[in-house]
């Protein structure tokens, strides 16, 4: 059987796993499974957000990657609630949020264009400059976060939370500006193969840039709201760093670039939220949780195999690919239409 | 700067190669020099040890980050790999020293099968290792829920082991240092790997399997990961999974401090050893300096930036 086949709808595997996750839930506790999704619709979004900031990332090809994005949503929380809470606007807040979040990619961005870092060091490092402000912000502070927003939030007619559909329409969004924009068509070029895409005439460092931006704006509002949503910490951001890239792994997006599956960053991101839900529920310990997350994402990550290109994880990794190399990207490509 | 180096080094060639590990050993240099002249018994043989041996560790990992990055390819899991060994040789390496080394030949063999199933089933490091990370975590959780543990006794008495005369660190670094650079740079093993990283084609029609190159690469990675935790628990007398999370990036700046590359090919052991130990020296240089704690991650970050920035500017120079 070929794989290739299988995965020709790559998005559909993250909600498959999702809906089985559902109903084991449903199996184990015995109550009715809306409650379930209700919840998982309501702590998902937050998920989504940074998600589809990471998936565009990686779309931009090998070697690029955010790591900043656990810093920048804790730092955005405690900003946007701080602003809030001193200007009496929740809206103020989330945009304080999303700037901070545009300027720590502003740090990342101006490393990797102008410095020619490498993307996950840049990231890294603005993300070190991110956790320390967030640090010295945290000392002695105490405003709370702005209570119209948090009902906001937490708003659920018919079970399905507000957010949820602002989140879902945010993806539509994303949809149409990869398919329809010429931004989003530059990225999926870039991604595929960054020498073409700078032969053909397409401002390659813009893309990059607007990128890293976008990310760094998605990770700021998801900051903000999530701030809204629990509280501000110091560690807000912490596991989003790792199930970012989850989500988009899951989700079906090339982890190699040029193929960018928003869709599937929700199937990934419910499945997500759903375990943690089971493993909470079964009561096991966090060590178990752990093997289990790291398990199913080697599982998924072997079973649906890297692609097809024939020259290995390697040439991933490159930026420039040698001739040998680059005749068998090529074909590879031809292959996801 | 360029005269400097033209009448120092061979080839031009030569020095394209060794010029970011040499942009590293001036901000090496630098380092010492601030450390020195903020506290003048850092020179002293005492001094040295105690500011060297919380990077011990931090370099043996970044070799093994080298070896990976060597064929192309990046580890994420190695800080909770080396918190996760910690935290065998603080139990089971205690309780039953036969299955504590059966546990750590396991784990180094787990990192053969994490390469050879990459490499079979074609998907980024990145993301696998990054899988891997929390399966390390897991395993660490599992054995050790909270840090503690005690250490073997000759691995304590490693750990607090110093001669008169020199750093006892200096020792470990040097040593393992040379072991990776006889295999990676001076062995037909290196060759594979590099070759690998920079042109898996190439490696192929020249009869030498990928498979074995990548394999080969992962199981050293993973040994000298087992090194780091063991030199780590010595220092710290206990078992803790997330004692050395930072790694997991640390351990790539290092090697891109030292000059390897992240698209492969290149294998820089002295480079990342020097790397290692500049970043390894920034948090003493802060700490000396009275730094508060919350800023020294932030300053951290940006001398890694500029050092980068050094590199760019000097390899522009040269080309």
């Amino acid at each position: 059987m070929n794989i290739r086949a299988i995965v020709s709808r790559p998005w559909i595997w993250g909600f498959a796993a999702a809906v089985l996750v559902w109903a084991i839930i449903m199996a184990i506790s015995g109550q009715g499974g809306g409650q379930t999704v209700s919840l998982a619709l309501s702590l998902a979004p937050y998920l989504v957000v940074v998600g589809l900031g990471q998936m565009l990332v990686i779309t931009a090809g090998p070697g690029n990657i955010d790591v900043s994005v656990a810093s920048i949503i804790s730092l955005a929380g405690f900003v946007s609630v701080g602003v809030a809470a001193s200007t009496g606007s929740a809206t103020v807040g989330i945009l304080a949020g999303i700037g901070v979040g545009v300027l720590v990619a502003t740090i990342s961005t101006v490393a990797i264009l102008g410095l020619s870092v490498p993307p996950i060091i840049a990231t890294l490092a603005a993300g070190l400059v991110a956790s320390s402000v967030t640090l010295s912000l945290a000392n002695g502070f105490t405003a709370v976060p702005d209570p119209g927003l948090r009902q906001l939030l937490n708003v659920r007619p018919a079970g399905i939370p507000v957010l949820a559909v602002a989140v879902a329409a945010l993806t539509g969004l994303v949809i149409v500006l990869l398919r329809r924009t010429v931004y989003g068509r530059s990225l999926l070029a870039v991604g595929q193969n960054r020498r073409a895409a700078e032969r053909a005439g397409i401002p390659v460092a813009r893309v990059i840039a607007t990128t890293y931006l976008v990310s760094g704006a998605l990770a700021g509002l998801t900051g903000a709201l999530l701030a809204a949503y629990i509280a501000p910490s110091a560690d807000l951001g912490t596991r989003y760093l790792l199930d970012s890239v989850a989500v988009v792994v899951i989700g079906g997006t090339l982890i190699s670039g040029g193929r960018a599956v928003p869709v599937g960053v929700w199937g990934a991101g419910l499945f997500f939220i759903l375990l943690d839900g089971l493993v909470n529920l079964v009561g096991w310990s966090t060590a178990a949780q752990n093997l289990l997350k790291g398990g199913l994402v080697l599982f998924v990550l072997f079973l649906a195999g890297g692609g097809d290109r024939a020259g290995g994880t390697a040439s991933r990794f490159r930026r420039r690919p040698r001739p040998a190399a680059a005749t068998t990207t090529t074909t590879g490509d031809n292959t996801h239409g | 700067m360029s005269e400097l180096l033209a009448s120092a080094l061979p080839s031009r060639a030569r020095m394209r190669r060794t010029a970011p590990a040499v942009v590293s050993a001036v901000a090496l240099a630098a380092m010492v020099a601030v450390c020195a002249s903020l506290q003048s018994d850092v020179l002293s043989v005492g001094g040295l040890t105690l500011v060297l041996s919380a990077t011990v560790p931090l370099v043996i990992a970044a070799q093994a980050q080298m070896t990976l990055m060597s064929v192309g390819d990046i580890d994420l899991g190695i800080g909770t790999f080396v918190g996760l060994v910690t935290v065998v040789s603080a139990t089971t390496l205690v309780t039953s020293p036969l299955l504590g080394v059966l546990t750590l030949a396991g784990l180094i063999a787990a990192y053969a099968v994490l390469g050879a199933l990459i490499h079979l089933r074609r998907v980024p490091s990145l993301i696998a290792t990054l899988g891997a990370s929390f399966v390390w975590l897991g395993l660490g959780l599992f054995i050790l829920p909270t840090p503690g543990g005690s250490t073997p006794e000759w691995l304590a008495s490693f750990g607090s082991w110093a001669p008169a005369g020199f750093p006892a660190p200096l020792l470990p670094i040097l040593v393992v240092s040379l072991v990776v650079y006889l295999l990676s740079s001076r062995s037909g093993l290196g060759v594979r790997m590099r070759g690998l990283g920079s042109n898996p084609v190439a490696l192929e029609r020249a009869g030498m399997r990928p498979l074995a190159s990548r394999v080969i690469a992962y199981t050293m990675a993973g040994a000298l990961g087992v090194l780091s935790g063991l030199v780590l628990a010595s220092q710290t007398g206990g078992g803790d999974v997330s004692s050395a999370t930072s790694y997991q990036l640390m351990t790539v700046a290092a090697v891109i401090l030292g000059g390897g590359s992240f698209f492969g090919g290149s294998a820089v052991p002295w480079g990342v050893a020097i790397g290692g130990v500049t970043l390894g020296l920034v948090s003493v240089v802060l700490s000396l300096l009275d730094v508060p704690s919350n800023m020294q991650s932030a300053v951290q970050g940006v001398i890694v930036l500029a050092v980068l920035a050094g590199r760019v500017v000097v390899g522009k120079v040269l080309r």
